[in-house]
């Protein structure tokens, strides 16, 4: 075998050895290294997958939203308004919508339900990718698509929507109109666990039945949805909607992804500043550690200097053992992180990033790891320990090795 | 300088600095040695024997003067020529334990063979040489052996047959055999006479006068407070 690679070798088994002698430490050292490697990769996993899944989801929304305000309320909105703006240039497509929540008194739960058609959405078709099975509502009335978290809780099966027996099935549930009456509705579709935060307590019907549930009149709507031929006109176009229609409230979506991002920006920016300390404290810890040599570490350094080792050497031991407790731990806080996202949704996390009662069911993350992150969150974690190990070892290793003569 | 000098101290002083004060370890000394000799070294407790022996052996820098092995002045070489020099041409045995304590005294002995840059090793030899080495010593049954099992007299062996372990052309011992039984004494000078008969050269710390007086070639150099005499042989 090739000399330089059977030296390695050599001066590697001695560092396993030297490890091994100084379990105690360095085991110490380990763990909390890869407590500090699994909060902040478990965070950035976090942070990176809610906000692609946000991303996603707001990519769905209209454009813009029209909002009656009345006395500073929001309030129904007659559909006759949508006419008003025929004559204006750059709209594509206006839609009404109708949702509002309903609190389901037996299971103690809020729902959020939304009446849509989507055949009148320009990009209706695509729907029917927010689910995990089953299809949109079609036609026919008393069909739902309900959240994963609402499948579960009411414990439905979805039925094929185009079976049409009036048979009682699990697919089947009730919700009361405002005048106690019920709605029987059929689970036709649920949704996607990649949309889960913001489907999660979602009942999506057809506008009919939304109207029906809530007993809206059928020329009213909660909101009408705007699609424009031209993002880049957005702005301008919601200024001279709210300009034709002075008695209602116009949202855009870069406005509601802004106030989105703010909110999810302040609570991942604290964590951040957290979890940033945290690093800190350990990179002082490392360096606290590893500076002042003990007397023993010395001794030890003098001995193998008077046998003829280099400096060299000396410092390759230690940066192997630096990169084997680096490595462990690297590996470890990273694998423990994807389990804690991915099989412990986040646990950890959740009520510091999305607020308890922001998101209330379980939504499944699906993160991306990128080699990119890896190398950053190894420049950040591992770097600074191999330095703060490797450079007292180097400042000891040239001090006079006489020590080690006088007992 | 006769061909057969390998050693040659010129003038060499060494002065310790504790806070305001110094202290002359080593005051002028010079010493020739030649290739195959051995000096014993002997002196009071202080007189600068430890201090002398580390700037033979490359340890310690002097203040004043020069060392020269085989006519080059070791303290003008950088740090890895002079690692080098520690490595193959010296064996050093320290005056106190130099064991390292996570190791076994196998891979205790292995330390010097196995860095070093020009080293291309641990095949079997250094693995064989080292079991050979530590069984002349009389613990071939104990290879294993940590140093906190054995008892100090098998350590300090464990640490001399270390120091023949790169076939050194030069042993340095400080008190080699200060805490041996005599006849484990008279053992381990056996081997420095075996070794020095094939032409090893050996400067040894001493309190025992027997160490110097029972050699075939009796050479014994004396350090007082700093400063070194030769003392004529015992007949
Ligand atoms: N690292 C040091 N710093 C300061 N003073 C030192 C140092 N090493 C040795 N000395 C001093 O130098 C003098 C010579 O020490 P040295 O160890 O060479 O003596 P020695 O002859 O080996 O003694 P012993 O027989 O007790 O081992 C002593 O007075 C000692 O106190
Ligand atoms: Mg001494």
């Amino acid at each position: 075998m090739n000399s330089a690679l059977e030296k390695q070798l050599n001066l590697l088994d001695y560092a396993l050895a030297s490890l091994w002698r100084r379990r105690l430490k360095n085991s110490s050292v380990l763990v909390v290294f890869t407590a500090v490697i699994f909060l902040v990769a478990s965070f950035h996993l976090v942070t990176t997958a809610l906000t692609e899944t946000a991303g996603a989801v707001l990519r769905q929304t209209p454009e813009i939203v029209i909002q009656k305000m009345s006395a500073g309320r929001q309030e129904a909105i007659p559909v006759a308004y949508g006419e008003q703006l025929s004559r204006l240039f750059g709209i594509k497509k206006i839609v009404p919508r109708v949702w509002g929540y309903y609190f389901d008194e037996p299971f103690q739960a809020n729902y959020t339900v939304l009446g849509v058609d989507p055949a009148a959405m320009p990009m209706g078709e695509h729907l029917v990718q927010t689910l995990l099975a089953g299809a949109w509502p079609g036609s026919a009335a008393n069909q739902a698509v309900v959240g994963g978290a609402i499948r579960e809780l009411l414990a439905l099966s979805v039925a094929p929507p185009t079976v049409e027996d009036d048979f009682p099935d699990h697919s089947l549930f009730a919700l009361h109109r405002p005048d106690r009456s019920l709605k029987l509705l059929s689970t036709v579709g649920v949704f996607r666990d990649e949309t889960a935060l913001l489907t999660a307590d979602l009942i999506a019907m057809s506008l009919a039945d939304a109207r029906d549930l809530f007993q809206i009149p059928a020329d009213l709507a909660t909101d009408l949805c705007v699609y424009v031929h031209n993002p880049a006109e957005i702005t301008n176009l919601a200024r001279k909607i709210a300009a034709i229609l002075p008695d209602t409230r116009v949202l855009t979506r870069p406005q509601i992804e802004q106030t989105y991002r703010v909110v999810f920006g302040w609570r991942s920016g604290f964590a951040a500043v957290c979890l940033l300390a945290a690093l800190a404290a350990f990179v002082i810890l490392a360096w606290d550690k590893a500076s002042g040599l003990s007397p023993e570490e010395r001794r030890e350094i003098a001995i193998l200097k008077i046998l003829g080792w280099e400096t060299a050497d000396l410092l390759l031991v230690r940066c192997w053992e630096a990169l084997i407790v680096a490595l462990l731990a690297f590996v470890a806080g990273c694998t423990l992180a994807w389990l804690h996202v991915v099989f412990f949704e986040a646990a950890l996390f959740r009520p510091v990033l999305v607020g308890w009662s922001v998101i209330h069911p379980p939504f499944a993350l699906t993160p991306r790891i990128e080699v990119k992150d890896l190398l950053l969150l190894f420049v950040l974690t591992v770097l600074p320990y191999l330095a703060a190990t490797v450079i007292p070892t180097w400042r000891g290793a040239v001090v006079p090795a006489e020590d080690a003569l006088n007992g | 300088m006769s061909m057969n000098a390998q050693l040659v101290i010129e003038g060499v002083g060494k002065v310790y600095r504790v806070d305001e004060q110094t202290l002359a370890a080593v005051r002028e000394v010079s010493l020739t040695v030649k290739r195959g000799e051995m000096v014993a070294v002997i002196g009071h407790s202080g007189s600068g024997k430890t201090t002398l022996l580390s700037m033979i052996g490359g340890i310690a820098r002097p203040d004043s003067g020069r060392v020269l092995f085989n006519g080059r002045d070791i303290h003008t070489m950088n740090s890895d020529q002079l690692a080098d020099y520690r490595c193959d041409k010296v064996g050093f045995m320290f005056q106190f334990a130099s064991l390292l304590p996570m190791l076994t005294a196998r891979e205790n002995l292995l330390l010097p063979a196995a860095f070093g840059r020009s080293r291309g090793k641990p095949d079997g030899r250094a693995e064989q040489k080292a079991a050979e080495l530590l069984a002349l010593v009389g613990l071939g049954d104990r290879l294993a052996a940590y140093p906190a099992q054995l008892s100090g007299g098998q350590q300090r062996r464990v640490a001399i047959a270390r120091a023949f372990m790169n076939d050194p052309e030069l042993i340095l011992a400080d008190e080699p055999t200060g805490d041996l039984d005599e006849e484990t004494e008279q053992d381990i000078l056996r081997i420095f006479r075996e070794y020095n008969r094939q032409g090893t050269t050996f400067v040894v710390v001493t309190h025992n006068r027997q160490l110097a007086a029972s050699q075939d070639n009796p050479r014994v150099v004396r350090m007082k407070q700093g400063l070194l005499q030769e003392e004529i042989g015992p007949a």
